[in-house]
């Protein structure tokens, strides 16, 4: 056999191979993104419960005055960085890096393998990483949570933004950067979150009678923009994973496709080579057969 | 049927449904609720959760979290929540373990990451409420 078609034969036993394991990790991508869409959307009940009880409170309340709502001037921002800890999922966590690198004068908080890398890479200042696995437990969010929370009380950063993948579709996954502390107010806050998820306004229903706060006002006002906050994390990262899922699915899908349509051409390439080698050596055996 | 009643963890749904009496453990200790009880705002304790309908008990094991009572709909969310059917006091006994050895391995180190600690005292305090409640309901099979 002549050397071009074995070299051809070996690339297309390597193509084939490959796209067996792309295959693989699709369908291990694409039941893994079924399960973090499906997360995603149970939490979000929390928060709309979460934020229905904020928004009644606070209508019952008015004006109130609390660390994390309160603005102050800004020296060092504080980012949440949330990144895959692996590759192969298109641009996603390129996007995400080069987005985090534009932004001045911050401090950074990495969930995932990858952002703390590149962070600690091009020399930024990186606070602390947090290892979040696949199934994201409320528990595995709040150490990173509740670190920030210390951070930001303590003034090491003055502000808390997540910077994340925001899981619009399958297809789609943009890298969006939300401002979480100072929550200036926490209605504005709770509408954001609403608006993010695409809920409808909470219809609180009517109940004019004066509501009991237990054990006092304060007591309950401290404590919930803070579980508001690690819900707002929490959330970011469930979406986070759904996106990283599906960009994983879809690259890896792209990969298949790619390495099927090379492996059909490279096919048709052999065997054209093999019909010229066979008819060259017609060719040779009929001129030798006149000759004689 | 005179009140709602839906009770939300971050993970799932734990309840939703009616109920003619709904019985929180908050802050300033356990409360009845019934049909036309005042607005309400509230801390809970990590407790147990007893709610009656037609006659029948069933009781839930809550970790810490809020209440609201409005217009007789009772929404509260807490960090976890387990039917008390649903308790299995083999995993409780693993989970207590696990946060035992946790604390094992944390005694020799000079600092302790206090995250860590909050973390193995919700598994250890929600160990001890889902004993409670399970506890509680098979001594009140045997009677």
């Amino acid at each position: 056999m002549p050397k071009g078609l074995r070299e051809i034969r070996n690339r297309i036993k390597s193509v084939r191979s490959t796209a067996q394991i792309t295959r693989a990790m699709q369908l291990v991508a694409s039941s893994k993104m079924k399960r973090a869409q499906d997360a995603a959307q149970a939490s979000r009940v929390y928060a709309e419960l979460l934020g229905e009880i904020l928004d009644t409170a606070i209508s019952k309340v008015g004006e109130f005055s609390h660390p994390l709502l309160t603005k102050r001037n800004v020296t060092t921002r504080g980012i949440i960085l949330v990144t895959a800890d692996k590759g192969l999922c298109g641009p996603l966590n390129g996007n995400l890096i080069r987005q985090a690198a534009e932004i001045k004068n911050a401090s950074f908080v990495c969930l995932g393998r990858k952002g703390s890398q590149a962070i600690a890479r091009s020399g930024r200042n990186l606070l602390a990483d947090f290892p979040v696995s696949d199934r994201v437990n409320f528990n595995e969010v709040r150490p990173a949570a509740e670190f920030l929370l210390k951070a930001f009380s303590e003034g090491t950063v003055d502000t808390v933004e997540i910077l994340y993948a925001h899981f619009k579709n399958t297809l789609i996954q943009v890298p969006r950067l939300q401002q979480l502390l100072p929550a200036d107010s926490l209605v504005t806050q709770a509408k954001e979150l609403r608006a993010k998820l695409g809920l409808p306004e909470p219809k609180i229903e009517k109940d004019e009678r004066e509501m009991i706060f237990e054990p006092s006002v304060e007591v309950i006002l401290n404590q919930l923009p803070e579980l508001f906050f690690k819900q707002a994390v929490h959330q970011a990262i469930l979406e986070a994973k759904a996106s990283e899922h599906s960009a994983r699915m879809v690259a890896m899908k792209a990969a298949t496709d790619n390495a099927k349509k090379l492996a059909g051409a490279l096919s048709l390439e052999y065997n054209k080579a093999r019909q010229a080698a066979i008819t060259q050596e017609i060719l040779e055996i009929t001129a030798a057969a006149s000759q004689g | 049927m005179s009140l709602t009643l839906e009770i939300v963890t971050p993970d799932r749904r734990a309840y939703t449904g009616e109920a003619d009496s709904v019985t929180l453990p908050t802050a300033l200790g356990s409360i009845g609720i019934l049909k036309g009880h005042l607005p309400l705002t509230s801390i809970i304790e990590a407790g147990e959760v007893v709610v009656v309908l037609n006659g029948k008990t069933s009781r839930l094991a809550v970790d810490k979290g809020f209440v609201r009572v409005v217009s007789d709909k009772v929404s509260v969310v807490t960090e976890a929540a387990i039917d008390e059917t649903k308790i299995d006091l083999k995993a409780i006994e693993q989970a207590e373990e696990r946060a035992r050895q946790a604390v094992e391995a944390a005694r020799g180190q000079k600092e302790i990451d206090p995250v860590e600690i909050a973390k193995i005292e919700q598994i250890l305090r929600f160990a001890a409420v889902q004993r409670m409640v399970k506890g509680r309901s098979s001594s009140g099979l045997t009677e």
